[in-house]
């Protein structure tokens, strides 16, 4: 093999045995749904929002919810690796460090998706509008996209802590306020109907986003795990 | 025990010189604002915090890069009372723009994006601190709070970019004009103390990092003990 399609089938080995984990198991993805679900309802309670005020808040409710749930998500699929010292297994594969950081977060990617996808439909009869749009998925696909990636790099510095886990939102939350920002207010401006012209900047910062923190998770990713 | 080497000496007493006269200076040779009066002097002060807050986190950033590049720990020293000093800037900035913002904008405090992110960023920091008091060894310390505080300045543009979208209240020092925000109109003797007190705050961050440095340094010959 090439090196190239080496060091992609490399990454497809890892994102594939993450998603066989969770499928005999089904311990994160179902954990992660019930609580962004909970989160909704629980805002729905705390902040006594009216009708008309829900609509409006839809977007954010469902960012902020997303975030929460997937943070579940990042803290286990670290978790999981040095629970039973499979960690050390992964770094002794004879591949590029970052191979592990693009598996990961890949996977990470992918099990947020899902729960944004059950999300969706659920949020559409809750707020009785339509936010099964295509655009609104991309931006959901870009915004998670760069949130895991993030997450994923920063579960690896918490899990080296005496805290471990809890630690991961207090590093994570902060740096991903501008994710946070442009992804809110791309899905509003898709849900309220603006032109793609108009959301041309969220888009373009999510972009950035999204390749600034790979490309941190390719330079440091070997690093923070170095013994 | 090391000595205090003689350049910082003569820093700290230059600074004891400077800085209450800068501040003569802002109170007495600096016009007054025609809205808003004497409290937009804070202004001077507000801005060269923030100025020396985020010329921290950048030197610490820096100092991170040369940590995970060298491996010697001195980088790593740097790196740490960058971040520290940078933090209490940043606060002053904050907490002197609420003193200004009480009586312009009748309120402590605003959500607007541009206090919010500011906020989030010392957040940011804060959390460096927990990172670093939750990781056992100086070495591994050094190589996760490099990286943190890369990370941390990284994204910083992204967050400035993404508040210039939104329409802030809060005035744009370093206006583009095409935007049409509200930009400050300084006469030259606005800028003049402006850049005064820029330079005063700049050599006062060196001060306090340089001293904070030593401290590092002094607490590792301790511990080597």
């Amino acid at each position: 093999m090439k090196p190239w399609t080496r060091y992609l089938y490399m990454i497809w080995l890892i994102v594939s045995k993450d998603i066989q984990v969770e499928w005999r198991g089904k311990q994160g993805v179902p954990v992660m749904l019930v609580f962004a679900l909970l989160i909704v309802f629980l805002f729905n309670f705390a902040l006594q929002l009216s009708p008309e005020l829900q609509a409006g808040l839809a977007a954010g409710l469902l960012w902020v919810s997303l975030m929460f749930a997937s943070t579940l998500g990042l803290n286990r699929s670290i978790s999981l690796e040095v629970e039973n010292k499979a960690l050390d297994g992964l770094l002794l594969a004879p591949m590029d460090r970052s191979a592990i950081f693009f598996g990961k977060s890949l996977s990470n990617l992918f099990f947020t998706f899902m729960v944004a996808l059950v999300l969706l439909p659920v949020f559409s009869l809750l707020y009785d509008q339509n936010m099964l749009h295509l655009n609104l998925l991309l931006v959901i696909f870009l915004g998670v996209s760069a949130f895991t990636s993030l997450g994923t790099l920063l579960a690896a510095l918490s899990i080296q802590t005496r805290t471990r886990d809890v630690l991961l939102p207090v590093l994570l939350y902060p740096l991903a306020l501008p994710i946070l920002i442009a992804s809110v207010e791309a899905s509003r401006g898709i849900l309220s109907g603006q032109s793609k012209f108009e959301l041309q900047s969220w888009l373009f910062l999510l972009l950035a986003g999204n390749f600034l923190f790979y490309a941190a998770g390719i330079l440091f990713y070997g690093t923070i795990l170095e013994e | 025990m090391t000595k205090q080497p003689k350049v910082l000496g003569i820093l700290d007493i230059l600074l004891l010189i400077l800085v209450p006269a800068s501040l003569v200076w802002i109170i007495f040779f600096t016009p007054m604002e025609a809205v808003m009066g004497n409290v937009q002097k804070v202004f001077y002060y507000h801005v060269a915090a923030a100025w020396a807050g985020m010329l921290c986190f950048i030197l610490a950033a820096l100092a991170g890069a040369a940590y995970l590049h060298a491996r010697r720990l001195q980088w790593d020293w740097l790196s740490l009372s960058a971040i520290e000093v940078g933090v209490v800037f940043s606060l002053c900035a904050i907490f002197s723009g609420m003193i200004w913002a009480r009586p312009i904008w009748n309120t402590w405090w605003v959500w607007d994006p541009r206090l919010t992110t500011t906020t989030i960023m010392v957040l940011i920091y804060l959390a460096y601190f927990i990172l670093r008091s939750g990781l056992t060894t100086p070495e591994v310390q050094a190589r996760l709070g490099s990286v943190y505080a890369i990370i941390g300045v990284l994204t910083v543009p992204l967050t400035f970019f993404s508040i210039r979208l939104f329409r802030t209240i809060h005035p744009v020092v370093i206006a583009t004009g095409s935007t049409g925000e509200s930009a400050f109109n300084m006469s030259p003797r606005m800028l003049v103390a402006l850049f005064i007190s820029l330079s005063v705050f700049t050599l006062l961050m060196a001060d306090l990092v340089w001293h904070r440095y030593r401290l590092a340094k002094l607490q590792s010959n301790n511990r080597k003990r």
